[in-house]
Formats: C-alpha cells, sequence, structure tokens
C-alpha cells in the first residue's frame, strides 16, 4: 500500500516538525456540534459518536479516518498529533494502525470512555494523561505502540520512526535519552525489532543511569549492549577532553 | 629375736630374710651359705606343718611361731664357723652365682606356705606336739646367742675410707683401698640403715668438688677455643669420675636411691651438680654457648673445626638438659640471621643456577653437622629456618630470575635441583607450577602471535611441546599439577589467536602427508602425527581445521599426491577418535569417492573396449566422481574444451547417466590434469599439465603465434587464471612457450609462440601450475564459510535447547550452548543469534521476565 506508506511517514514528520495550523472553518461546525450536545453530557450517545466519526472519515471509504481526518480531529481537540496523548487514545481504540482509525476502533473505544463529543473527550484527556503514570498501563502502551507504529507489512520499525516515538514515550523520563539518540545516530542500525523495543523499556526502568547495576552478561539484546559500550567510550572520550 | 613377732612371721617371705640379714651382719655370710639347709627346713616345716593341720587343726599362732623360731635356732647352730667381713665376701661372690639359682627356690616355698594362708593361726600350741601319734620326739628351743653387732664407729671409719677414695678420684690420685673393700663397705652401711647418711654425705662431696672447680672459668680473657677445650676437659673428668664414683657406691644407687623416689640416682646428682654450679653461671654458660656459636660459624665460613670437641661439649648440654633453653634457641637464632643476609647478598650476586646449587649445598652441609655434632631434635627447626632463609622468602625472585632463562635454555639439571628445593617448602610447587605454567603462556603466545612466524609455527610449538613434556618428565617428577598445567597453557595460548593455529596446523600435516616428503620413515610419520593430534586437542575452533585439512585434503587426492593411503587413513582414525564419527563422515566420503572412481573407470575403459567405434583412440580419459557436499565446493568455469574432449566428456556422460539415473554430473576443469604429446626440434617429450595449460597449449597445433587476447577469446579462461597458467608456460622453468617481448609478467597484447627450441633432459617433463598467490583470498572464503556454519550450529543448538526446555532463563541457555558448542564464540554473538531467532518467531523473550526465552513452537 503505497499511499498508506507516504500517509505514515508524512504524518511523522508532521509530528516532528510543528503542527499545521488548525483549519477554522471545520472547527467552528465541530464546536457548533459539540455545544449542541452539552444538554446530556454523562450520557453516551452511540448516534452522535458515530456522526462525530462521519466528520473526518475518508470519502472514499466511510469506515475508516484517514490521516486528513486525525489531523483534524487533533486540532479539533486542541491536541498536538505528536502529543503522547494520542497514543493512549490510540490504545483506548485500539487501532491497528497509526493515522488510521476504523469505525469500529472508534466506536469502541469511545464507548469505552464514554465520549461521544469533542468536549467530552477534552474534558477526559487529562485522566487519560494520567493512565501514563501507572507503569503497568505504560508498559502496555509503549508495547502497543510497536505495533501501532510500524507498517503492517514489515517486522521492524525503521529507525527514524523508532526514534521519534521514543522521543514521545521516553524523552520525558529517561535521562540518557540524549544519549540514546546520539547512539543510535552513530550506529548502524537500520531498524529496531520488536525484542530490542520491548527491552528498551526495560532498560530505562531497569538500568540506573550511572550504569552501575548492568550486567554485561544479562539478558540484553546486543543493541543495549553495544550502547552501554558506546557510553563507557563516550565518557571516557568527554574526559580525556576535559 | 624379740622382733620377730607373730606379724613378722605371717609374713615371712623376703621380709624375714631380709631383716634377719640385716640384723645379723656376722652371720650373713653364713646365712647365704647354709640357704640349703634353710630352705629344706622350710621344706621339712611346711611338711611337718601339714601333717600337723591334718591331725589337728587347732594350733595356736604362738606355737606356731616358736615352731619356726626353733627351726631358726637349729639352722643357726648348724654353722660352725663365723668368718670375717673380708672372707665373707670373697666367698660370697664365688657363691653368687649359685645363689641366684637357688634364689627362687624360698619363692616356691613362700608361694606354697602363701596357698597355706596365714597357717599359723590353723595350728594350737597345745596340740603342736603332743597330739602327733606316738610323739616320743622332743623339739627343743633355744634362744639366739647374742646378735651380732656392727661395730660403734663402722660409720665414721668406713665413711673416711670412703670420703677418701672419692677425693681420690676426684683429683685423679690412686685409691688407697681396693675397690673391694670400698664396694662391701657401702653394702654394709646401707644395710644398716646408714644410706641417708652415705648418700648426703657423698652429694656433699661432690658439690664441693664441683662448685671448686668452676673457678679456672671465670677466669677474664681466655681465648674461646682454650676455653672450650676446657670445659670440655672438665666435663669428661666429670663423667669419668662420676662413673667411678658410682661404681663403688653402686650398691647405694641400686638400693636406697633406686627405693626413694624424691631422690636423683647418683649419676644424675652428678649432673645436678655440674648443671649448677657450673653451667647455669651466667657467664660460663653464656660464654660456652658464643664458643660453640663462634665455632659453628667458622664451619659455616669454610673453615675447618674440632667437631669432635662440639661434638662432646653439645652432648655435655643435651646430658645437662639444657641443649634446648640454652643453646637451641641462640644456634637458631644465629643461623637464620646468617641466612637471611646470605640469602638476601646471594640473591643479587650469584645466577639462579648458582644460587640454587649453594642452597643445595648450605642444606647438605646442615644435614652433615645435624649428622656430626647437633643433637637429632633441632633436625626440623634446623632445616626449615635454612630452607625459609634461603628459599621461602626468595620464592618469588628466584622464579622470577631465573626460572625463564632455565626453562627457555633447557638446563634439566638445573631445573631438577629448583624442583627439588622448591619441593622441600610450602607453597614452593604451588609458585613453582604457577610460573612455568605462565612461562609456557608468555612463550607459546610469542610463537603463535606473530604472523611472520606463521610458516614455523607449528614446528615450533611441537619442539616446544617436546621441550616441555621432557622437563615435566624428568625434572618435575612427571607431577600430575604439573602435567596439568602444562595442558591448561598449551590450551589457553594457541587460543589466544583465533583459527589461524587450527589452519596453520591442517596445512602442517597436508606437508607432511604430501607425496614427496620423503625425510620421515612410515613409523616417524605415524609419532608426528600423534604429536599433532596432542596439538590439535588444544584447539577450540576444530571446524576451522576441518575446513583446511578437507581441502588439502581434496588436493592430495584429486592431484595424486598424497605420499601414503595408510598414512591418509591413520590421520582419518585418529581425527574420528577424537572428535568421533560426525566430523569425519564428510572425510570418509571423500575417500570412498575415490575408491568407487576406481571401479566406475575400469567398467567405462571396458564400456569403451565394447563401443563398435571408438570415437577417439588416441586419449585417454579417467574420471574422478566427486559427491556434492563431501568435497570442498569449487567455483564452476565454463572453458571452452576441443571438440575431441567434448566428446569424450558425452561417451561418458553416456555411460554413467544409463548407470546411474538420475544423478546429475557437473564437469570441473578447474581440477583437471593432462599428458601432451610434444614434437620438438630435439625430440618428443611427454608434458604433464594442468588442464588450462593443456587447453593453452593446445591452441599452438593451429598457430605459432597467438596474443593474450585471441587465447582468452578461444579459451574463455578467465583472466587471472589465464594469466598465470602463460607465465607457468612461458616464463618458468620449462619455457615451452616464448613471450614476446620478454618479461616475468604477462601484459595485455603480449605475443605468445611455441617454443620448438626447447630443451631438457627428461622424457616427462611436469609443469607446474602456478598457485594462486592470493591464498588469503581463498583463506578468507574458507573461514567465511566455516563461520557461516557456526552461525547455523548455534541456531541449531538454540532451538534444540529451548524445545526441550520450552522455558530457559538467559543465563542457563547460554551455558548450556557453551556445552554443546565446540567452537570458540563471544557471548555477543551467541546474543544475536538469539535475537535474530526471536525475531524469527523461533522463541520469544517472556513478556514479564526481560531474561527469560520461551520456546514458540
Amino acid at each position: 500500500m503505497p499511499r498508506g506508506k507516504k500517509r505514515v511517514s508524512s504524518f511523522v514528520q508532521s509530528r516532528l516538525s510543528s503542527p499545521p495550523p488548525p483549519k477554522k472553518g471545520r472547527s467552528t461546525t465541530v464546536s457548533r456540534r459539540a455545544s449542541r450536545n452539552e444538554c446530556a453530557p454523562e450520557v453516551f450517545n452511540q448516534k452522535a459518536c458515530l456522526k462525530w466519526f462521519q466528520e473526518y472519515s475518508q470519502n472514499d471509504d466511510p469506515n475508516i479516518m484517514g490521516p486528513d481526518g486525525v489531523e483534524k480531529f487533533c486540532s479539533d481537540i486542541k491536541v498536538k498529533p505528536e502529543d503522547i496523548v494520542m497514543l493512549v487514545l490510540a490504545w483506548k481504540m485500539k487501532a491497528k494502525q497509526m493515522a488510521y482509525f476504523t469505525q469500529e476502533e472508534w466506536l469502541q473505544g469511545m464507548t469505552e470512555m464514554s465520549c461521544d463529543s469533542i468536549e467530552k473527550l477534552r474534558y477526559k484527556l487529562d485522566s487519560l494523561r494520567n493512565l501514563l503514570k501507572d507503569s503497568a498501563t505504560f508498559k502496555s502502551i509503549y508495547r502497543y505502540s510497536f505495533d501501532f507504529t510500524k507498517d503492517k507489512d514489515q517486522r521492524s520499525l525503521e529507525i527514524e520512526t523508532a526514534k521519534s516515538m521514543l522521543r514521545v514515550l521516553l524523552a520525558d523520563q529517561w535521562n540518557l535519552f540524549p544519549q540514546f539518540m546520539k547512539f543510535l545516530d552513530e550506529s548502524k542500525y537500520k531498524v529496531i525489532n520488536k525484542d530490542q523495543w520491548a527491552n528498551i523499556l526495560e532498560f530505562t526502568r531497569y538500568v540506573r543511569d550511572d550504569l552501575s547495576n548492568y550486567d554485561y552478561d544479562g539478558a540484553w539484546p546486543v543493541l543495549l549492549d553495544e550502547f552501554v559500550e558506546w557510553l563507557g567510550k563516550d565518557n571516557s572520550m568527554n574526559q580525556s577532553e576535559v | 629375736m624379740d622382733s620377730l613377732n607373730s606379724t613378722n612371721a605371717t609374713r615371712f617371705p623376703k621380709h624375714l630374710l631380709d631383716s634377719l640379714l640385716d640384723r645379723l651382719p656376722g652371720t650373713s655370710a653364713a646365712l647365704t651359705r647354709n640357704d640349703t639347709s634353710l630352705l629344706l627346713a622350710y621344706g621339712g616345716l611346711s611338711v611337718a606343718v601339714r601333717t600337723k593341720i591334718n591331725e589337728d587343726k587347732r594350733t595356736s599362732r604362738e606355737n606356731s611361731s616358736s615352731v619356726i623360731r626353733g627351726e631358726w635356732s637349729m639352722s643357726h647352730r648348724s654353722r660352725s664357723v663365723v668368718l670375717s667381713d673380708e672372707d665373707c665376701s670373697k666367698k660370697r661372690r664365688k657363691s653368687a652365682k649359685g645363689l641366684e639359682n637357688r634364689f627362687r627356690a624360698p619363692d616356691d616355698v613362700m608361694a606354697d606356705m602363701e596357698k597355706k594362708g596365714n597357717f599359723s593361726s590353723l595350728m594350737r600350741p597345745s596340740n603342736l606336739i603332743s597330739s602327733k601319734p606316738g610323739a616320743a620326739k622332743k623339739l627343743v628351743i633355744l634362744n639366739f646367742k647374742e646378735t651380732p653387732k656392727l661395730p660403734l664407729d663402722y660409720q665414721e671409719v668406713t665413711w673416711a675410707k670412703l670420703e677418701e677414695a672419692v677425693i681420690a678420684i676426684q683429683t685423679s690420685k690412686s685409691i688407697k683401698y681396693s675397690q673391694e673393700e670400698l664396694f662391701q663397705g657401702v653394702e654394709n652401711m646401707c644395710n644398716h640403715k646408714m644410706a641417708q647418711f652415705l648418700y648426703t654425705k657423698l652429694r656433699e662431696l661432690t658439690q664441693k668438688h664441683v662448685e671448686a672447680n668452676i673457678k679456672p672459668f671465670l677466669a677474664e680473657s681466655i681465648d674461646r677455643l682454650i676455653f672450650l677445650k676446657r670445659m670440655n676437659e672438665c666435663w669428661l673428668a666429670h663423667c669419668r669420675q662420676m662413673i667411678q664414683i658410682r661404681s663403688i657406691f653402686l650398691y647405694l644407687d641400686r638400693t636406697y636411691v633406686l627405693q626413694t623416689p624424691t631422690l636423683a640416682s647418683i649419676w644424675d646428682m652428678g649432673l645436678e651438680m655440674f648443671r649448677f654450679y657450673i653451667i647455669t653461671n651466667p657467664m660460663v654458660q653464656t660464654r660456652t654457648v658464643e664458643g660453640l656459636l663462634m665455632l659453628i660459624e667458622k664451619e659455616r665460613q669454610g673453615d675447618t673445626v674440632d667437631r669432635t670437641l662440639l661434638k662432646s661439649l653439645l652432648r655435655m648440654l643435651s646430658d645437662l638438659q639444657i641443649y634446648q633453653e640454652a643453646f637451641e634457641a641462640k644456634f637458631l637464632t644465629a643461623t637464620e640471621r646468617l641466612y637471611a643476609s646470605e640469602g638476601q647478598q646471594l640473591m643479587q650476586d650469584l645466577d639462579v643456577p648458582e644460587y640454587l646449587a649453594h642452597v643445595n649445598k648450605r642444606l647438605n652441609e646442615e644435614n652433615e653437622r645435624l649428622l656430626h655434632y647437633l643433637d637429632q631434635c633441632t633436625k626440623w627447626a634446623l632445616i626449615h629456618t635454612v630452607e625459609k632463609q634461603l628459599l621461602t622468602e626468595h620464592l618469588t625472585s628466584i622464579l622470577q630470575k631465573g626460572l625463564d632463562i632455565l626453562l627457555e635454555e633447557n638446563r634439566i639439571k638445573d631445573l631438577t635441583l629448583l624442583y627439588n628445593l622448591f619441593s622441600r617448602v610450602k607453597n614452593g610447587p604451588t609458585e613453582l607450577c604457577n610460573n612455568f605454567n605462565s612461562f609456557i603462556k608468555k612463550k607459546g603466545r610469542t610463537i603463535v602471535i606473530d604472523p611472520e612466524k606463521d610458516k614455523t609455527m607449528v614446528q615450533e610449538l611441537l619442539d616446544f611441546k617436546d621441550k616441555m613434556d621432557n622437563i615435566v618428565s624428568t625434572c618435575y617428577q612427571k607431577k600430575e599439577r604439573f602435567h596439568f598445567s602444562l595442558k591448561e597453557a598449551f590450551e589457553y595460548f594457541i587460543n589466544q589467536r583465533v583459527n589461524k593455529p587450527a589452519e596453520l596446523i591442517a596445512k602442517f600435516v597436508d606437508s607432511k602427508l604430501r607425496a614427496g616428503n620423503k625425510e620421515a620413515t612410515e613409523e616417524e610419520l605415524e609419532r608426528l602425527l600423534d604429536k599433532i593430534m596432542v596439538l590439535f586437542r588444544f584447539i577450540h575452533g576444530k571446524d576451522v581445521f576441518e575446513a583446511f585439512y578437507k581441502k588439502d585434503l581434496a588436493k592430495r587426492l584429486l592431484v595424486g599426491k598424497s605420499a601414503s593411503v595408510d598414512a591418509e587413513k591413520s590421520m582419518l582414525s585418529k581425527l574420528k577418535q577424537e572428535c568421533g564419527g560426525g566430523f569425519t563422515s564428510k572425510l570418509e566420503g571423500m575417500f570412498k569417492d575415490m575408491e568407487l572412481s576406481k571401479d566406475v573407470n575400469i567398467a567405462f575403459k571396458q564400456h569403451m573396449g565394447n563401443l563398435r567405434e571408438p570415437p577417439l583412440a588416441n586419449i585417454d580419459l579417467t574420471v574422478n566422481i566427486l559427491t556434492m557436499g563431501y568435497w570442498p565446493s569449487y567455483p564452476l568455469l565454463e572453458v571452452t574444451l576441443p571438440i575431441e574432449m567434448v566428446q569424450y566428456q558425452e561417451v561418458f556422460n553416456k555411460f554413467y547417466l544409463g548407470k546411474h539415473s538420475g544423478r546429475k554430473l557437473q564437469w570441473q576443469p578447474t581440477l583437471g590434469h593432462c599428458v601432451l604429446k610434444a614434437d620438438f626440434a630435439q625430440g618428443k617429450k611427454e608434458l604433464q599439465v594442468s588442464l588450462f595449460q593443456a587447453l593453452v597449449l593446445l591452441r599452438f597445433n593451429r598457430a605459432d603465434d597467438i596474443t593474450l587476447e585471441d587465447i582468452k577469446a578461444a579459451t574463455l579462461i578467465e583472466d587471472g587464471e589465464l594469466r598465470r597458467t602463460l607465465q607457468s608456460l612461458a616464463c618458468g622453468k620449462a619455457r615451452v612457450l616464448q613471450k614476446v617481448p620478454k618479461g616475468r609478467e604477462v601484459e595485455n597484447g603480449d605475443r605468445f609462440s611455441f617454443n620448438n627450441e626447447f630443451t631438457n633432459k627428461l622424457f616427462r617433463i611436469k609443469i607446474n601450475q602456478i598457485q594462486l598467490k592470493e591464498t588469503t583470498e581463498e583463506q578468507k572464503a574458507t573461514e567465511e564459510r566455516v563461520f557461516q556454519d557456526r552461525q547455523y550450529q548455534i541456531d541449531a543448538a538454540i532451538v534444540r535447547i529451548m524445545k526441550m526446555r520450552k522455558t530457559l532463563s538467559h543465563n542457563l541457555l547460554i551455558s548450556e550452548l557453551y556445552n554443546q558448542l565446540k567452537f570458540p564464540v563471544k557471548p555477543a554473538d551467541l546474543k544475536k543469534r538469539i535475537e535474530s531467532l526471536i525475531d524469527r518467531d523461533y522463541m520469544e523473550r517472556d513478556k514479564d521476565i526481560a531474561n527469560q526465552y520461551n520456546y514458540v513452537a
């Protein structure tokens, strides 16, 4: 699917750069719709929800919300596409692929969150963000994001995609993150596989920043062994420069 | 006689006799002489008593004693003459022997009487005589006459004599009295309770004398040696005197002194005196000990000293029981000091072998010293001190300074000495073994690691191993730990350089098994192969060896260069023994192919004979059929063969495929070789060449002068290969072609022509194909193949293990892999394979436990 691929990468790029400014015309209609639903905030309205979905769905296939739709959806709920909460949303909806939501996924996710309008969802965002604080949930989201991000016909994640995803997920909570990015830049790795992906999180959680509890004979993937080795070299170089 | 009362009588035996003898000095001789009668009297008595007991058991106690008294008096009366003291002792001597025997008798009697118990109590006085039937005899009992008494002044007189004698002895003068007399006097005095007096007096006398003896030793400024000599004289005199005195006072020594536990025997008393008054004097003692130490030190410095003097004085010290406290400690300190400084000094001045020889000499000397004059109890401490100061202190420096050189120069004798000395001390063998081990590792590494030495590496390794084996077996007494250490060290350093030793060993074997290697007989070759197998055993990456060995074996078999089929088979069986059938199955397959090919060729010849019109009678074809997989893989090169050859191949293809349908034949031109007949001006020759060489030469059947490019176009031989081929034909030893322009290298545009003027004294000429210079490439290819095989093996092993265990932690998996894999591999490589398998869904990492793997079915 050449089209999809292009879309994904452009989507990723857009996430990396600043999001495009939201289009005014559409957002007004949505807000109008949302205000109409304010009278019954607690009741989940499946029809409203579906209708809401239709606003974003593609013309050629009404069951799917494409990258454009997602972009619009983002701006409607006033969230940048690269915001981590988008990942939580996707995880809630059990979306199979980045930048695409099917109607089923949408309905199922929204039903679970009992959101059928922009307002409700925006109201919900903070609690979604809070989900990340639970380490088990975060792990689940982290692992989910690998499958979510990668191309369906590939086993691994391309390095650039992986890096941007890691930035979204880990940049705030891993002190070694900048070094890790530098290491990936300098290394010969072109893809990150699922095992490596899963273990990067374990590494951030288990290994201390000074690497004092790192076990060279442990089961860490070679990628991480090399990272630790690289860090050692990097440090010694820095020291010698000092 | 009053004292001889009833109580005494009941305990009749020895006491009675003794006390009798005590009381009657004058009669003692008579008594002893009359022992027989006395005993008879006893005997008679007991009989009499017995009869009486039978008659009347109520005999009174008093009476019994009176009976005995009677008996005594009777015997007493039978004495006719009283002998003088002097005579007595003479006679006594004579009868002494007899006495000994006789003394047994009374014992028996006594036992008899004892059995009767206190028979006296059974006797009744009233019945003793009266109740006897027909009591006609009367037993009259008379009292003793007056008790013989010693003269009143006996004690003083006798002592005066003795004293005089003792003083005479002490002053080395002759004794006035006979020893017999003196002895008798002592005996008598002892027997008359004067023993204590005697002992005290003797003690005083000795004390006085010994006390006086110290004076000469107190004088200042005596030469040490003279002092020692005097001391020795004094000591010897003392001993002599004490022996003499003792023999006079022997009776005292053996009775009174022996029975009184608090007293020391006369000899010991003498020693005690000597110790107390002379040696314990601090100055005397110090001088003596220092003198001794000086003498010993002199001897240690190589001077000759009076060993008898030393021995005698040291004996004195140990006899006086002050050897240990007064001498040994100081001696050991002196020894320690001496050898500590000597050890340090000599370690700097001497070579290690010289030093060891010196230590050995020292140890021998000290042992001799022990043998000659030192007390044996010093042995352990002394030897230990020497060992400690000369060896233990310097273990490390000896080993660091000398071991490597000794090993390097193969100095068997010195090494043996080193081992013997080191095995005396604690940690010695361990240290030696460790250093031996590190020497091998160090030295072995230099052999293995340097690529410049690759050519000679294997031979050097063999020599080195021989040398070390020899050292272990002759110098280290074939000790297990050294054998083990040797092996460990070899295994360690040989694998310091990955793969190369394995490759070189394979090539070394090839050079030995190749024909033309006539330097060795079959037995020698066999022995050599055994040695190589020892090296082979150390190598971790045996698959590398196999790959290279296989390649070389293929060459040997196909070119028919193998020296001996037996040797090949023997090597193969050794490999099989070492690594199992799996390792050699392919190699065996190669041999099998060769055998089968022989049969095929015979059948093919017959087949050709049977053909009605043999297509090309003047060409002969031999084919080796190689099973794919057994043999190394060769690059497939397409070349243009002459039409005759192609036809021949067709015939063979038809023949072979007719026999074995379903097989596929693929011709390998690279491995073929030909014999060509050539006509030169000088005459006919046969040229033995490779197939490529033949193809080139055959071109010159049609033209005399051809360019490189033309040949290339005609034969389609690969460029590099063709240039090498032409080089061998036009620039080598046998130049059957001429090249224009001349030169060693074949350049583009060179022209070649048939060299009609070619001369050679041989009829059949072998033109060697120039060996590929770029064997490195070939080598790399072989290595690459090995590594790829290894990856598959790792994968297979991982899957095998995981399939069996289902779940396994990372560390367990790795250790299990190391058990299974027979080649060296880094943990990181294993991890990569594991990750690759995870990626390919053969297994997965456990979702919760990061270092655990699950097998995915």
